[in-house]
């Protein structure tokens, strides 16, 4: 986490740089259907984030020896794309997008019905084509309706979203530059119908009270952003 | 990418339908898809395109990087091309090192852009044998529907026509316009029931033999040649595709002069 530096990230008046206070979220807007290859697939674009998420399957699993004789294998990857960042990213895997891969995979793995789909494959393809901050919520978020926007069978989808710390306030959905100065992070993804978790990751400094306001901040911005995901599959439905 | 069954029914549809002069979605023989072109749409790059022809879809991106200049040509920065065809783009596609496929991609568009000199490389030397600007264009494949070829190459050049050169970031001065001189343009053709076809679909590319792609520059200046896949092809079928591409190369040029205006 970076130092201070000399930068007011919070007004006197409690407001953020970019005129925001504590506990809204960046503008949010998903379109379902923008690879038209694919059977299904969104993009979102969360603040100056910008997502594209295609899902392939359920298919057969290749080769054999991945298949699973009682459930789909779910094949995850989060990868950002060579001109996503300020500083040109190397493309490839490397250990960071195979974490935020495996534990993207993980949160899925929990709402998506594999089990009916014995031996097959469902894959889904994240790639980050503007990075801004919080990309690996945004790159769930959009994972869950890109399923959905599929057809494919699940118990719920995911919201997932970050509270962090800058200059010692909690504040939700940290942008760019609130990340670089901020303090601690604390990236959710949550099940809006039943305020479930199935995805927590956590990184920083909170005290307990802090912790808890980061805790409170998340589950309050979860019904607005499901709200978003509901109209976009509703909106472009006919695939 | 994972090599696709492809069906003896759809190779007779496709030879039944040249017969009558047909093709799969309807298409005369030199008729492209909606090609739509937007421009300077990724803010994290200098320079940016979007490209969409039919259902495939891709993006270019330019970004600038530091270099030391080669020993043997300390007055010159670099240009280096890669395309990049991640399995988001397909079910075929797979994840992993770059594919023999996607990496003549990338050559392909490379050698017709690096050609052309639409890019004088000694223009990008800050300080000779110690300093330069390395020019890197990435193309990304977001939906394949057939002729990723033309869509990275038309993407790249109004990538490139659209960047600026980000010497603020870097503490050497103002930004400036990256200049390019020329615009080299793609037209890759595609023989589809025994006979070529501009800008193939993904079934044609399926169901078809050899691809052919001619980047031509201004004056129908030829800068790169390239002939793909298993197949065998006559000196007049190059020679009409040749002419066809001189049309076809003049018509794309005018819309990528339309969206980076000038």
């Amino acid at each position: 986490m970076g130092g201070y530096g000399d930068i007011q990230m919070i007004d006197e008046n409690g407001l953020r740089m970019d005129g925001r206070g504590p506990t809204d979220i960046r503008p949010i807007s998903i379109e379902t259907g923008v690879v038209p290859v694919a059977d299904g697939s969104c993009r979102m674009v969360w603040g100056a984030n910008e997502v594209i998420v295609a899902v392939y399957g359920p298919m057969e699993a290749h080769p054999r020896k991945i298949q699973r004789q009682d459930r789909a294998v779910l094949d995850v990857r989060y990868n950002m794309a060579p001109f996503s960042t300020t500083d040109r990213m190397r493309p490839g895997f490397n250990r960071r997008s195979r974490e935020i891969s495996k534990v993207t995979s993980d949160a899925l793995e929990s709402v998506v019905l594999l089990e009916m789909y014995p031996r097959s494959k469902i894959r889904v393809e994240i790639e980050v084509i503007c990075a801004e901050a919080g990309t690996r919520c945004v790159g769930l978020t959009a994972a869950s309706v890109a399923l959905a926007h599929a057809g494919i069978p699940m118990t719920d989808m995911v919201v997932s979203v970050a509270s962090g710390k800058i200059h010692d306030v909690v504040v939700c959905d940290l942008n760019k530059e609130e990340d670089n100065y901020g303090e601690a992070d604390l990236p959710m993804g949550i099940l809006p119908n039943t305020g479930e978790l199935v995805f927590l990751q956590m990184d920083g400094d909170l005290s307990p009270d802090q912790f808890q306001t980061a805790w409170d901040y998340n589950m309050q911005a979860v019904d607005a952003i499901h709200e978003i995901m509901i109209e976009a599959l509703k909106n472009g439905g006919e695939k | 990418m994972a090599i696709p069954l492809v069906s003896k029914l759809l190779r007779n549809h496709l030879l039944e339908l040249a017969s009558k002069d047909e093709r799969l979605d309807g298409r005369g023989r030199w008729d492209g898809r909606e090609t739509n072109l937007e421009v300077d749409i990724l803010p994290r790059a200098e320079g940016s395109a979007k490209v969409t022809m039919g259902d495939t879809i891709v993006y270019a991106g330019v970004k600038f990087q530091l270099m030391t200049p080669y020993p043997d040509r300390p007055n010159e920065g670099g240009l280096m091309c890669g395309a990049e065809v991640r399995p988001v783009a397909g079910r075929n596609w797979e994840p992993g090192p770059p594919s023999p496929q996607s990496i003549e991609l990338g050559r392909v568009v490379d050698r017709g852009i690096r050609e052309s000199g639409c890019i004088d490389v000694k223009s990008l030397c800050i300080i000779p044998g110690e300093k330069a600007w390395q020019v890197i264009l990435d193309l990304f494949a977001i939906s394949d529907d057939g002729n990723l070829f033309d869509a990275f190459a038309l993407a790249a050049i109004a990538a490139l026509k659209t960047a600026s050169v980000p010497c603020e970031r870097f503490d050497i001065g103002p930004d400036y316009p990256l200049e390019v001189s020329t615009i080299p343009i793609m037209c890759s053709y595609h023989k589809v029931g025994n006979r070529f076809v501009y800008d193939a679909s993904y079934k044609e590319e399926l169901g078809g033999d050899e691809r052919i792609h001619i980047t031509l520059g201004e004056e129908y200046h030829v800068h790169s040649l390239q002939k793909g896949l298993k197949g065998i092809f006559s000196a007049d079928e190059f020679a009409e595709i040749m002419e066809k591409a001189k049309d076809k190369s003049t018509e794309l040029r005018k819309l990528v002069n339309s969206k980076v205006g000038e």
